[in-house]
């Protein structure tokens, strides 16, 4: 229970290394706002079964990264109701592929609207009220394609490259107000996202890694609970690679 | 409890970040064999003590790393023990400050023959050991003068940056059979080694980490957990600054 009674804001839980997230914070006692972009019965009702199976409180919030209102609204909302926010995880993203030469204006625009200025924004809203209370944790869900260069990533590289220079000046601004940012850098990890890669990439990238396999959503969710968590208290400013020794 | 059922291997147990470490894996459930450089009245009872509060069996096993014989003598004794080994901490070390032209031969072997090659030694005895059930976990405390160079640490520094690069390459050999391999990077904890730096030295160091302050044994020994618990199972081959933020 390494988060007993923090409360935590968590994006893009509706599937994926979110998904799993909820399900390690809350089996760790932390009561989440969970984020995804559209209302769905489906996903309230699975969130609720989480929230009673480990007797924490989750509440689904729903807006688009790029709706600028919906997400000051959502802001406004944990202002009122006066609840401390402990644990920021940005983790709402898109991938697209594409060779550099093929990649339209609009992809990488809205590679950036979401990868990048959304968390900004949402970032600014919440760590005001953490650097408040003089405490608080962001993590910001990277790439290793944001420190690696990899064939058909320039557009979501660079959107993950500019999440960890963010990364690591919040963290240079706000470590005296007792705030810590850091970011994970996972590599190649069981998702959606994975069935983008052509298979012949995903075999070479497998035997690449140290340990000879692709990560788990779970895996991920455990090094953000460790960087959410007291077990990092003197951690800040770093990118953590959870990419199985990924060279 | 994240380590309940596992059993550690920790060296320079007696002081500092080890003593911490050992706290913390007893009260996470470990069985412990404390490693440290000799026999100590007080520290047998603190170990008596802290074994039987957390129902965990600590076995102290003494030798210096200046003596490779003894040292072969300590990976002996755990190897008659039979027990399968989940987890090594390589925590030992030892540090002699001068500057680049006063450092002396003499000087300069010892502490490479304390912080690199007795490691290398007893970690090879170790790891062997995690080969025969194909999985095990080793973290080895290396320091951010490795990363960033200090001015009078010239060797300490220099032996700790061959520590990383050894843990990057043992990673390489062993995470495909199932050893992960790590190293952590302190930055200013509160020892006595850290407590012998001149004090214009430390205070500048403090002024340059972002949370404007020196860290405790015990945060790096949570980073230490999580190395060696499953909760990092797809980390290897990682270097992981404890440091604060240092820019």
């Amino acid at each position: 229970m390494l988060l007993k009674g923090k409360n935590a804001i968590i994006t893009g839980t509706r599937r994926g290394i979110g998904r799993a997230m909820i399900n390690t914070f809350a089996a760790n006692g932390a009561n989440i706002y969970a984020h995804a972009r559209s209302d769905s019965p489906e996903f309230i009702e699975e969130t609720r079964l989480i929230a009673d199976r480990y007797g924490v409180e989750i509440w689904p919030v729903f807006f688009d990264m790029r709706d600028g209102a919906a997400m000051k609204a959502f802001a406004k909302r944990i202002m009122s109701e006066r609840r401390s926010v402990d644990v920021l995880v940005n983790n709402a993203g898109i991938t697209h592929n594409a060779l550099f030469h093929m990649t339209p204006e609009v992809i990488l625009r809205e590679q950036f609207e979401v990868n990048f200025f959304s968390m900004f924004f949402l970032t600014q809203y919440i760590s005001k009220f953490m650097s408040k209370r003089k405490s608080g944790s962001i993590i910001n869900i990277a790439s290793t394609a944001g420190e690696n260069g990899n064939p058909g990533k320039s557009a979501y590289g660079a959107s993950k490259a500019a999440v960890i220079a963010m990364t690591k000046s919040i963290a240079a601004e706000l470590g005296e107000y007792g705030v810590r940012a850091n970011c994970i850098a996972p590599g190649v990890t069981e998702t959606d996202m994975l069935s983008t890669l052509p298979s012949a990439v995903l075999e070479e990238t497998k035997n690449g890694t140290d340990l000879r396999r692709v990560g788990l959503p779970s895996e991920i969710a455990d090094t953000a609970l460790f960087l959410a968590s007291d077990l990092s208290s003197y951690i800040t400013g770093q990118v953590i690679r959870v990419d199985g020794g990924l060279k | 409890m994240l380590l309940r059922g596992k059993t550690a291997v920790i060296t320079g147990s007696l002081q500092g970040i080890g003593k911490a470490a050992l706290e913390i894996f007893a009260r996470n459930g470990a069985d412990i064999f404390a490693c440290c450089q000799r026999e100590d009245e007080q520290f047998a009872e603190y170990i008596s003590d802290l074994s039987g509060n957390c129902g965990v069996s600590i076995t102290p096993v003494c030798f210096d790393l200046l003596d490779e014989d003894a040292v072969r003598e300590g990976a002996k004794f755990i190897q008659k023990s039979k027990r399968s080994i989940d987890i090594l901490i390589n925590i030992a070390g030892a540090n002699f400050d001068a500057l680049f032209h006063m450092v002396t031969m003499e000087q300069l072997k010892r502490t490479f023959a304390i912080n690199f090659f007795s490691q290398i030694l007893f970690t090879q005895y170790i790891t062997r050991l995690m080969l025969k059930q194909g999985s095990g976990s080793v973290v080895n405390i290396s320091s951010i003068t490795a990363l960033d160079g200090n001015p009078g640490q010239l060797s300490y520094a220099s032996s700790k940056a061959a520590l990383i690069a050894a843990t990057k390459t043992m990673s390489e050999e062993l995470a495909p059979k199932g050893i992960r391999v790590n190293a952590l990077a302190p930055g200013v904890i509160k020892t006595a080694m850290t407590d012998a730096m001149p004090e214009d030295i430390r205070s500048r160091m403090i002024a340059r980490s972002e949370l404007k302050r020196v860290g405790l044994p015990d945060e790096v020994a949570g980073a230490i957990l999580y190395l060696a618990s499953d909760l990092s199972k797809y980390v290897t081959g990682q270097v992981i600054r404890v440091d604060g933020g240092i820019g």
